[in-house]
């Protein structure tokens, strides 16, 4: 579903080159949760923004639904980005003049999607996270973590073949932290959609089926989560 | 993206920028009010002026002479005419025949008299010899009586009924300004004379010619007035009452012609009408169906070696003139709204640097250049409507305004300004494409950020 071959980024500042991730090699199956995990300089979130190709690398291939999207325009990645991923962000980065349901139905307006199929599609994602009667709210009027429930139901509309998710509950205490990964773990299972959340804390990523640690710009384990193996999940090894 | 959406967002964006919104709206709606005032202004003055000449000209008539007749004043000239162009009767009969011509028949000016009543009261008349039954073909209509075939009868129009006054009480009166010119009081009461209506249907009249070299008065034999015209519609009262005009017939005139003391006092022309009614005419008026018309039967006319002339050069150059006017003053317009155009590229620019990170999100959601750039565009279109829909209401207040100056200044209804209709939708068409402009820079501005910069939290 997403495979990532011998991909390498460097920065250039002047005559400079500071390389920042180098010759990464992973796959991950439809329908699993993967973290990527690394503390801050690791190069995780230049992987996730070049994954959801919004950079392009200096070296390799990124494969998403066999699709190399390192070969595609601007215009071609946001048609890509539109129909094949998802984003949900640290900040949320909802819309504040628009109500909570119109949030939700902004990647189907772009699509062209008429107004009741969205709309009815909104609603029940919402439902899906737990905000059924907050649709016609401002989002300002809702909580961290409701807000970010509401990010969570809006990369789902248009059913993306993967969710990249950015520190998803870096801004929320551990109670809300526990409500927004209990509804991701939810969600994969249901809608067998792939979630790539990058998190630099272990608790999060232990949530997930599978960790893989990056350091200094190297993928430095891929390793299957205790509670993945509890559930007899599959993929094992470890890169260094 | 649908329609309906990018007006969704587009006036979500406009309505949270509310103050920015109206003062880019008003600074287009300034240019766009310029643009209908000046415009209704031109359009206005022009539209005056064109009434005013079709009341004083008649512009679906032409008149035709002689091309080798003593017109030039020359009396040499008639011992060389060439009788192949002469306006003969066999060519007026010719011209009758032509395609769109409704009238055509000898319309001489005899001259200036002053009338006398059987009471005594005076006026002053031009009496035009012509054929008094085409005058209805020529649109006059008639108030009172008929044509009548009998000689010595005369038809007046509407003015030839007013401002028969007793010489003596005129005289008066002139007296009085002699004394002091500057009596509005004796001037009023000279105006509400020339306005006294008479009864002169089957009245007696007798015209009055004056010998200058002896100071003889001569008086004619009575005529009656056997018929008095309607006021022509296109004419104001005050209009019609200065314009006093007796018609006789060609026979009349010629027996005018002959009584003691009588000759026509006009041109030689005139002469020669009268002395060659039967053979040619120095002038015929020929009544086309409409104005557009005029030119083809001018060139058809003008084929048979007559001159022809008309009045519609004079209202073309007119035209021309106020063309350039109306070209002037939308240039002002643009003017100015070319400067309200920069506070739009201005607040516009702003606001896409105020919604770098709202652009990028949309970005990595899946919205292309096209639609990050028509969302601005449209949202630009929409502050040029708003502003083309206040440029309009404001318009109409200031040529409210200006009218109620106007009135109350003693103007005539007639000289009011008005805005046409054709010239609202021309200004909201300069309101919107200014928006369009204006927002084109920002709107490519905004498709071009990089959707991971403008995200990014440093």
């Amino acid at each position: 579903m997403l495979r990532i071959e011998q991909l390498s980024h460097s920065f250039r500042n002047g005559d400079e080159i500071t390389p920042v991730l180098q010759h990464i090699d992973f796959q991950v199956a439809k329908g699993s949760m993967v973290a990527l995990l690394g503390s801050s300089g690791s190069g995780k979130s230049t992987l996730l923004n070049l994954m959801a190709g919004l950079m392009k690398p200096t070296e390799g291939n990124i494969y998403i639904n066999e699709h190399n999207i390192v070969k595609m325009n601007e215009n071609q990645l946001a048609e890509f980005r539109r129909a094949h991923i998802g984003f949900i962000f640290q900040a949320y980065e909802l819309i504040p003049n628009l109500t909570v349901i119109e949030n939700v139905e902004l990647p189907f307006v772009f699509q062209g999607v008429s107004p009741r199929k969205r709309r009815e599609k909104a609603q029940h994602l919402l439902e899906q996270v737990g905000l059924p009667d907050k649709g016609k709210m401002f989002v300002s009027q809702l909580s961290g973590g409701q807000q970010q429930r509401v990010s969570i139901a809006r990369s789902l509309i248009t059913e993306p073949s993967v969710i990249f998710a950015d520190e998803p509950t870096g801004n929320l205490d551990t109670k809300t932290e526990d409500e927004v990964i209990s509804i991701l773990k939810q969600l994969n299972k249901k809608m067998n959609t792939t979630f790539v959340i990058v998190t630099h804390e272990r608790e999060v990523a232990e949530h997930t089926e599978r960790v893989l640690t990056l350091k200094d710009g190297r993928l430095i384990e891929d390793a299957v989560t205790t509670s993945a193996q509890a559930a007899g999940s599959g993929i094992g090894g470890v890169h260094t | 993206m649908r329609f309906g959406d990018y007006i969704r967002l587009s006036f979500d964006q406009l309505r949270r920028r509310k103050v920015v919104t109206i003062l880019c709206a008003l600074g287009i709606s300034i240019g766009c009010a310029a643009i209908v005032v000046a415009m209704s202004i031109g359009e206005s003055a022009a539209k005056y002026s064109e009434m005013q000449m079709s009341r004083w000209f008649k512009l679906d008539e032409i008149t035709v002479s002689p091309q080798s007749t003593g017109q030039s004043g020359d009396p040499s000239a008639k011992s060389e005419i060439d009788e192949g162009s002469l306006l003969t009767s066999q060519k007026l009969e010719l011209i009758r025949t032509f395609p769109h011509v409704q009238a055509a028949a000898p319309m001489q000016e005899i001259g200036g008299f002053q009338t006398k009543l059987t009471n005594g009261t005076t006026s002053y008349v031009q009496v035009i010899a012509t054929d008094l039954n085409s005058l209805q073909a020529f649109g006059h209509q008639m108030r009172l009586g008929a044509v009548s075939d009998l000689p010595q009868t005369v038809i007046a129009n509407f003015g030839a009924t007013f401002g028969y006054v007793d010489d003596k009480a005129r005289q008066a009166l002139y007296d009085k300004l002699r004394l002091n010119p500057y009596d509005d009081e004796v001037y009023k009461q000279l105006e509400n004379l020339d306005r006294l209506p008479a009864n002169l249907y089957q009245q007696s009249i007798q015209f009055v010619q004056y010998d200058q070299q002896s100071g003889r008065e001569y008086l004619s034999p009575p005529l009656r007035v056997a018929g008095v015209m309607k006021k022509p519609d296109s004419q104001t009262d005050n209009m019609a009452m200065n314009q006093k005009i007796m018609y006789v017939s060609l026979e009349t005139a010629e027996w005018l012609r002959k009584q003691p003391g009588f000759r026509p006092i006009e041109s030689d022309s005139s002469a020669n009408m009268v002395s060659t009614t039967v053979e040619h005419y120095p002038l015929v008026t020929v009544k086309v169906d409409s104005q557009d018309n005029v030119k083809q039967v001018e060139s058809k006319i003008k084929q048979l070696r007559l001159n022809a002339m008309h009045n519609l050069e004079q209202k073309e150059r007119l035209k021309e003139e106020f063309a350039m006017m109306r070209t002037i003053a939308l240039g002002i317009g643009l003017f100015i709204l070319f400067i309200a155009s920069i506070s739009i590229v201005v607040a516009m620019t702003m606001s896409t640097y105020q919604r770098r990170r709202q652009i990028g999100i949309m970005k990595v959601l899946g919205a292309n250049l096209r639609q990050i750039r028509n969302m601005f565009i449209i949202e630009a279109t929409l502050i040029g409507l708003l502003g083309g829909i206040m440029g309009v209401i404001f318009s109409h207040w200031i040529i409210w305004g200006i009218n109620g100056l106007v009135l109350s200044s003693g103007a005539e209804a007639s000289e009011v300004l008005f805005i046409a209709p054709w010239i609202i939708p021309l200004g909201m068409f300069f309101a919107i494409i200014t928006g369009i402009l204006a927002g084109l820079y920002p709107a490519i501005n905004a498709s071009r950020t990089d959707a991971l910069t403008a995200i990014r939290r440093d």
